[in-house]
C-alpha cells in the first residue's frame, strides 16, 4: 500500500467497507433478514384476454391499426404510436421467422445449466415486419439457430392448454 | 374496436395470478454493526453525541442528519437500556389484519439520557391503563442466547 | 432560463456487497461533494434522489428512507427513477430545478444497494417482464440483452473479437479510479472471449457486475457560481426519451429512443457535428456491445461502425474521441443509478481537469454521458461544457 504512487485526482479516495459472501454466510456483521410474500393478481385487459382465449383454441390472434395501416402482434386496445383504439382482430398463422435468438447456459435463476436453452423472438407471418413475441426454441441445435430461418409453433395437445404464453411448448423449424 | 366490445364470457380469463418472490438480507451498516454487536454483549444501548447541536441521537448513527457531520468514535457513549413511554396503543390485530389471541402494548419509549425513542412491547397488559409517563427497562436476552439484532430485546417492563 | 453550473462531486467505493447501509452510503458520496464544493448543508436548496427499483434494496418508498445521507431532512425534496436510465436522469431532474429559477444550488445523489437483493439481484430482475407475455417462460435479463447483442452483431456483421476490446479498454481505464471493482491491467480480448458461456453470444467479462454504491453531483445556477469557482463547467444540454414498452416490435439493431434523446441534447448545446464538436463520451455500457449501440445511438457514427472506431484505436484515453475513460460500468461496477459516478461526475472532473490518472490529454471542452434503462426502452443524454 504504501509503496503506491499517491493517488491525484477526483474522486480523491472512495468511502465503504467491503464485506464477502463469507462475512454474511459467518454472521461478522449485524444484520436482519426478511421473507416478504406478496401476490397479485394482474388485471388481463380486453386484448391479452382475447389473444389468451385464441391461445387455447390453438390460434395466435392479431389486431389491425386503421391510421398505422400494422397488423400488430402482441395486440393491445390502442396503438402506442397514433394513440388511437385499435379495430379488428386478425387470425394470424401459427408461423413466422427468427428476429433474434440467445444459447443459454442460464436459468431464469441465473444458475448455470449444462444443456442451453434457446430462446428468441419470433416475427410472425401476416403482421407487420419485427412484429412478434418471445418464445423458446425446440428441435433444432445451437448449431443450426439463425437469424432469418423459418419457424412454426408447436402446441400443447387442446386439452392441456390453459389459456398462456405456454400453450406454445416452442418453435421448431419450418 | 376493442374499447367498443363487451366482455360477456363469465370464464374469461380477467386476471393473471403470480407473486413476486425475493428474500432480503440488510446490512445494519457502519454505525449499526457497531450497536448491535455493543448489545450483544452489554446489558445497554449506544448513542451518538453530535457536537455541533449538542443533541444525544438514538440509535446511534454515523452522522448527524441535521447538521450532516460525521460523529467520530470518541463522541459514542454508554445508556441504560430504560426509558419512559411516550405514546402507546394496544394492538388486537395482527400484521395480516388476523385477530391476535392476546392483545399487545406497543409503546414508543423515549430512551434515558439520549433525544431519541426505540418502538417496543410492553409485557403487563392492561386495557384500562394509560401507560404514558411510565418508567421502563428492556428485558434482554440471556447473554449465550442473543444473536446482535432487535430480537435481543424480549420486551419492555414496567419499573 | 437559468445557466446551470456543476460545482462538486463524490462517489464511493463501487463493490459486490458494502457493509454501510443506503443511508451511510449516500451520506459519505454528499459529504465528498459538498467539501470539492465548500458548501454546508445550510447552502443546500433543495435536493434531488434518483434510484432505481425498491426492490433492490428491499425497502419501499426507498427514496424516503435514504433522504437523511442526502443532505434533505428539512428540505424540498423529490425522487426520480427510471432503471438503468436514472444515473443521468437524476442530473437533468437536478437541472430542471436549477434552470427553472426554484433553486441556486441542488443537490442530486443517486444510490444502490444490490446486494440486499438475496441470493442475486437478477431475483428483483424478474418482475421487469410482462406478467402474461414473458414470465410465464421464466425469463432471466441476460437474455434480453443477449438477443439484442444477437441481432446488432447480425445486422452489422460485427465480429465478436472487436466487441470484446470494449471490455479489455475499459477494464484498463478502470485501473487507478479510487471506487473501482473490476479493473484490470492485464486482461486481454482472449480472456473475455474464453470466459463462460451465459447466454450466447454473452460470455462471463462481456456483463458488467452488480454493485451497491453511491454517488453525488452538486449544481448551482450562474448568478451564485463565482463563490465557488472561477472556471466553471456549465451544463450545455439535456435530452430524454423513451421508446414503447413493446420491445418485441423494434427492430433492436439501433436503439432509436437514444438518437432522440441525443438530437434533443445537442439542439440545446448547440452540437451539430457530434463526432467533431464533442471531445469524449461515457455512454452506458453495462455490456460491451452496449457501448457500440449506444455510440451509434448518440450518433458518434455511423451505424454499424462503433466496433471498428474501437478495433483503430479511436476510443482509447489518447484517442481522437475517447470512450469511457472512468472504466465505465465494466470497469468500476454498475450500481445503476449510482453509475452517475462515471456516467456525469466522470465528463464533470475530466472538463474541470480533475480527473487524476484517468485525465485525457489535451484541452477537452465538451464531454456527454448517457444512460439507458427498462426493457431497452428510456434514454437519458447530458452534454457538459467548460467555458
Amino acid at each position: 500500500m504504501s509503496d503506491e504512487k499517491k493517488y491525484t485526482g477526483y474522486p480523491p479516495y472512495a468511502p465503504g467497507t467491503h464485506i464477502r459472501e463469507s462475512d454474511i454466510q459467518e454472521r461478522k456483521i449485524s444484520y436482519s433478514w426478511w421473507e416478504p410474500e406478496v401476490q397479485y393478481a394482474w388485471s388481463a385487459g380486453h386484448a391479452m384476454n382475447v389473444f389468451l382465449k385464441g391461445l387455447k383454441n390453438g390460434k395466435i390472434m392479431g389486431i389491425h391499426c386503421k391510421p398505422c395501416k400494422r397488423v400488430i402482434i402482441p395486440p393491445r386496445m390502442f396503438c402506442e404510436y397514433c394513440y388511437g383504439p385499435t379495430d379488428e382482430w386478425i387470425e394470424l398463422p401459427d408461423t413466422g421467422i427468427i428476429e433474434t435468438y440467445s444459447i443459454s447456459y442460464l436459468d431464469s435463476d441465473a444458475r448455470r445449466i449444462k444443456e442451453p436453452i434457446l430462446i428468441g423472438v419470433i416475427d410472425i407471418d401476416g403482421a407487420d415486419p419485427h412484429h412478434g413475441f418471445m418464445h423458446y426454441f425446440g428441435e433444432m441445435s445451437k448449431e443450426e439457430i439463425k437469424i432469418g430461418m423459418k419457424v412454426k409453433a408447436v402446441w400443447k395437445p387442446e386439452n392441456e392448454r390453459e389459456g398462456s404464453i405456454t400453450d406454445i411448448k416452442y418453435f421448431k423449424p419450418l | 374496436m376493442t374499447f367498443g366490445e363487451k366482455q360477456t364470457d363469465p370464464l374469461a380469463k380477467t386476471h393473471w395470478r403470480g407473486d413476486m418472490q425475493a428474500d432480503y438480507f440488510y446490512p445494519a451498516g457502519v454505525a449499526g454493526d457497531k450497536f448491535f454487536k455493543h448489545l450483544k454483549e452489554n446489558d445497554s444501548f449506544l448513542a451518538t453525541k453530535c457536537n455541533k447541536c449538542d443533541k444525544v441521537l438514538f440509535p446511534a448513527r454515523l452522522y448527524c442528519e441535521d447538521c450532516f457531520e460525521e460523529i467520530p468514535d470518541a463522541d459514542w457513549m454508554e445508556v441504560p437500556a430504560t426509558g419512559v413511554v411516550r405514546l402507546f396503543t394496544i394492538a388486537t390485530l395482527n400484521a395480516h389484519g388476523e385477530k391476535l389471541e392476546n392483545p399487545k402494548v406497543m409503546a414508543l419509549i423515549d430512551v434515558d439520557q439520549t433525544d431519541g425513542a426505540i418502538l417496543g412491547v410492553i409485557n403487563m397488559v392492561d386495557l384500562n391503563k394509560d401507560y404514558i409517563g411510565l418508567k421502563v427497562k428492556a428485558a434482554l436476552k440471556q447473554k449465550e442466547k442473543r444473536e446482535g439484532t432487535l430480537k435481543d430485546i424480549i420486551h419492555w417492563e414496567l419499573v | 432560463m437559468k445557466d446551470v453550473a456543476v460545482i462538486g462531486a463524490g462517489m464511493t467505493l463501487f463493490r459486490r456487497h458494502l457493509k454501510e447501509t443506503g443511508k451511510e452510503l449516500s451520506y459519505y458520496a454528499t459529504k465528498m461533494a459538498m467539501e470539492e464544493a465548500g458548501i454546508q448543508k445550510d447552502d443546500v436548496d433543495m435536493v434531488v434522489m434518483g434510484s432505481a427499483p425498491d426492490a433492490f434494496d428491499g425497502i419501499h418508498m426507498k427514496g424516503e428512507n435514504l433522504i437523511d445521507g442526502a443532505a434533505a431532512a428539512g428540505k424540498p425534496y423529490v425522487r426520480v427513477f427510471n432503471g438503468g436510465g436514472t444515473g443521468v436522469f437524476g442530473p437533468i431532474a437536478g437541472w430542471w430545478h436549477v434552470a427553472s429559477g426554484v433553486a441556486d444550488v441542488v443537490v442530486v445523489t443517486c444510490e444502490e444497494k444490490m446486494g440486499n437483493c438475496y441470493p442475486h439481484p437478477q431475483t428483483a430482475f424478474r418482475h421487469i417482464w410482462d406478467p402474461i407475455l414473458d414470465r410465464p417462460l421464466n425469463p432471466n435479463l441476460v437474455w434480453l440483452f443477449a438477443m439484442e447483442y444477437n441481432r446488432y452483431m447480425t445486422t452489422y456483421n460485427i465480429k465478436k473479437e472487436y466487441i470484446a476490446e470494449v471490455a479489455v479498454k475499459n477494464k484498463r481505464n478502470a485501473v487507478g479510479h479510487p471506487s473501482a471493482q473490476l479493473a484490470d491491467a492485464n486482461i486481454t480480448v482472449d480472456d473475455v472471449l474464453n470466459s463462460e458461456i451465459m447466454a450466447w453470444p454473452v460470455n462471463r467479462l462481456d456483463i458488467s457486475p452488480p454493485s451497491d454504491g453511491a454517488a453525488t453531483l452538486i449544481y448551482c445556477s450562474k448568478d451564485v457560481v463565482h463563490k465557488y469557482t472561477d472556471d466553471p463547467v456549465y451544463v450545455a444540454g439535456v435530452g430524454w426519451n423513451i421508446d414503447s414498452t413493446m420491445w418485441t416490435n423494434r427492430d433492436l439493431s439501433f436503439p432509436r429512443y437514444v438518437a432522440k434523446a441525443a438530437k434533443m441534447c445537442y439542439k440545446k448545446a448547440g452540437i451539430l457535428n457530434p463526432p467533431k464538436d464533442v471531445d469524449f463520451v461515457e455512454p452506458y455500457d453495462p455490456f460491451t456491445y452496449k457501448e457500440l449501440h449506444h455510440l451509434e445511438g448518440l450518433l458518434m457514427c455511423k451505424k454499424g461502425e462503433a466496433a471498428n472506431m474501437t478495433h483503430e484505436g479511436v476510443t482509447q484515453r489518447d484517442g481522437d474521441l475517447p470512450v469511457c475513460p472512468s472504466g465505465g460500468l465494466l470497469g468500476v461496477g454498475n450500481p445503476i443509478a449510482a453509475t452517475m459516478g462515471q456516467k456525469v461526475c466522470e465528463v464533470y472532473w475530466q472538463l474541470a481537469g480533475k480527473a487524476g490518472k484517468r485525465q485525457i490529454p489535451g484541452d477537452p471542452r465538451v464531454g456527454v454521458g448517457q444512460a439507458c434503462g427498462d426493457i431497452m426502452q428510456m434514454a437519458t443524454v447530458i452534454a457538459l461544457r467548460r467555458g
